[in-house]
């Protein structure tokens, strides 16, 4: 699949669409992004574009029903006699308004099914078989926001949208399409749809965020592509060293890919005077499996907190199941024992949302596992060291934990990039019953895709990435700093960072660039 | 107001609840105690609280969780 980072968009799509977009009036440029959306989307997945319509005139209905019982409803309150009859006309209502969310959720969700997991589970051939389709591009992305939106406009965190243009620019801003960020319509509603004049500012920071990712694309992840799939694709041959080496470089080639993907979407978006939701903050520096999963793929995370895991938590039977926990296990171990039911919820849905593989299942229950089971090891760390009066807030303690965390995110991306939890296993196994440093001794590792000046700008990388990280954990952007008042000072921090990309990035016949590894999803 | 501080300081004694701002924010109230602080309210008040309620500027302050109580309490009569 094509990247952001091709020509075709960095060179033609992405100024074609700046270019026009300023040159018409505000109330036009909503617009001038919906036909570039669709062109890229059509460009990308054809005709499929149509399913991505359907969701946008689906929850577009959905939003007017909702609008229009909240109206029915008011009404209907203010002509009640008493208060009786008024909870009699809110009970009303909230059925038809719980029916009318349901249809919302139940046909996006249901597109999803059938469209992107049906054919995995249905004979080739056979009547249900709709594999000719194909799957429409960034439906796992678009979907989860057609349910944001539904849901936000029945909670009353959103106002139902008129206009289906605006829901169909939503659900297909170019830059987010393919890979996310999973933003709320309160979050970019107002803005995609204000016309907002390009500033010289947003193009610049806008520029410099796209060329950053641009190099942690070029550089590091198409880098690392080729030893990453010998070894992933035959990984029998291999000894556990090198598994753990494959698995280590894999986690960071994911990594400056699909941030790199998100650098291109929030700069784009920052050209058009759209502030799209950060899905990345600095995840290597957690300190937990749950820290970390509030620092990586953020969107995705926050989608399930706020839609399966508190809804989940908060029905009523799960609350009745807390109620009882508290009172036979106490105000802390009670409801973490309950919150097994929403985590599993949350696990089991994360793993099915990348795909249908074994491989997605075992991910998801590893997950679970590790942070449910990590909560009552917390709260037994902080009676046992509370008791001992040991301090677990020391520079020590800290970097145990981000070391520790670390271990645990490879551990799982191996599980995630495996063809199957078979092979998942397998390779486990080999990295705990087979592990040695040999194959770097005797130099196999250097034969595998990448040579040592290659494994030397990984490195290199790996610190200047270190080192960005560390700045923005202390509230430092090095990229905003490298961007002062004089505009020429910008255009050669762009210039720059485009040079860094030409010189250092890898391709030619040596390399293979990789394919958004995100776009799969 | 009471009735809301001493189901906090059931649930996780200790902290100064009259004057902190951050309850959310700092962690004092991480999802787990949010969740059973929702039960406790809600039998307490005999109200439902939706999960669009969950966000931080409900919870980070005394004050905060007693206006959200207060206007569901309101909305339901």
């Amino acid at each position: 699949m094509e990247s952001y980072f091709s020509v075709a968009m960095l060179g033609v799509i992405l100024p074609l669409t700046v270019l026009l977009y300023q040159l018409v009036p505000p109330r036009v440029r909503p617009y001038v992004l919906l036909a570039a959306s669709c062109v890229f989307y059509a460009s990308v997945s054809g005709v499929l574009i149509a399913f991505v319509l359907l969701s946008a005139v689906s929850i577009w209905l959905v939003g007017l029903a909702l609008s229009s019982l909240d109206r029915q409803q008011a009404a209907a309150r203010a002509a009640a006699a008493d208060s009786d009859a008024r909870r009699a006309v809110k009970r009303r209502y909230r059925r038809y308004r719980r029916g009318a969310v349901t249809v919302g959720v139940a046909v996006n969700i249901g597109l999803l099914a059938v469209l992107r997991y049906l054919p995995h589970f249905v004979p080739a051939g056979g009547v249900l078989d709709i594999s000719g389709i194909g799957v429409p591009m960034g439906i796992s992305f678009y979907s989860l926001q057609a349910v944001s939106y539904v849901v936000d406009v029945y909670r009353g965190g959103v106002q139902a949208e008129r206009n289906p243009l605006r829901l169909a620019l939503f659900l297909s801003f170019f830059p987010q399409v393919m890979e996310g960020p999973i933003s709320r319509y309160g979050q970019v509603g107002t803005s995609l749809s204000a016309g907002r004049p390009i500033t010289v500012d947003g193009l610049w920071s806008g520029s410099v965020r796209i060329m950053w990712g641009l190099v942690k694309k070029m550089v590091v992840a198409d880098r690392v592509n080729v030893l990453v799939k010998t070894v992933f694709s035959d990984h029998a041959a291999y000894d556990g060293g090198v598994i753990a080496l494959a698995a280590t470089l894999y986690t960071l080639q994911l990594y400056c890919d699909f941030s790199g993907t998100m650098d291109f979407a929030v700069g784009a978006g920052r050209i058009f005077g759209v502030t799209m939701p950060e899905n990345f903050r600095q995840p290597f520096a957690s300190r937990t499996a749950a820290e970390f999963w509030q620092r990586w793929h953020i969107s995705l995370g926050a989608w399930f907190r706020d839609y399966v895991f508190y809804p989940v938590s908060l029905s009523a039977p799960v609350k009745r199941v807390t109620g009882a926990a508290r009172r036979v296990l106490g105000n802390r171990v009670g409801p973490l024992a309950a919150s097994g039911i929403a985590l599993g919820c949350v696990w089991l849905g994360n793993g099915i949302w990348h795909g249908a593989g074994s491989q997605y299942l075992l991910f998801g229950l590893y997950y679970f596992v590790l942070i449910w089971l990590g909560g009552f090891a917390g709260l037994a760390g902080d009676a046992i060291c509370g008791r001992m009066g040991v301090s677990r807030s020391g520079a020590a303690w800290r970097a145990w934990q981000r070391v520790r965390t670390l271990a645990v995110v490879v551990v799982g991306e191996l599980i995630f990039r495996a063809s199957s939890a078979g092979d998942a296993l397998a390779m486990l196994g080999r990295l705990v019953g087979g592990f040695t440093f040999a194959s770097a001794v005797d130099g196999t590792v250097l034969g595998l895709g990448m040579d040592a000046a290659d494994f030397a700008l990984v490195a290199v990388a790996i610190l200047v990435l270190a080192a960005v990280g560390r700045a923005r954990e202390s509230g430092v952007h090095p990229l905003a700093r490298l961007c002062p008042a004089p505009y020429a000072g910008r255009a050669a921090v762009v210039m720059t960072l485009f040079l860094v990309a030409i010189v250092f990035g890898a391709y030619g016949e040596n390399y293979q660039p990789v394919d958004p590894m995100y776009a799969q999803f | 107001m009471d009735a809301i501080l001493d189901i906090l300081e059931d649930l996780k004694p200790g902290e100064d609840y009259r004057t902190r701002t951050d309850l959310v924010d700092a962690r004092v109230l991480d999802s787990l105690t949010i969740l059973a602080l929702v039960s406790e309210l809600e039998d307490a008040f005999d109200i439902i609280i939706p999960a669009v309620e969950i966000v931080p500027a409900n919870f980070n302050t005394l004050s905060g969780i007693w206006d959200m109580v207060s206007r569901l309490r309101a909305a339901d009569l």
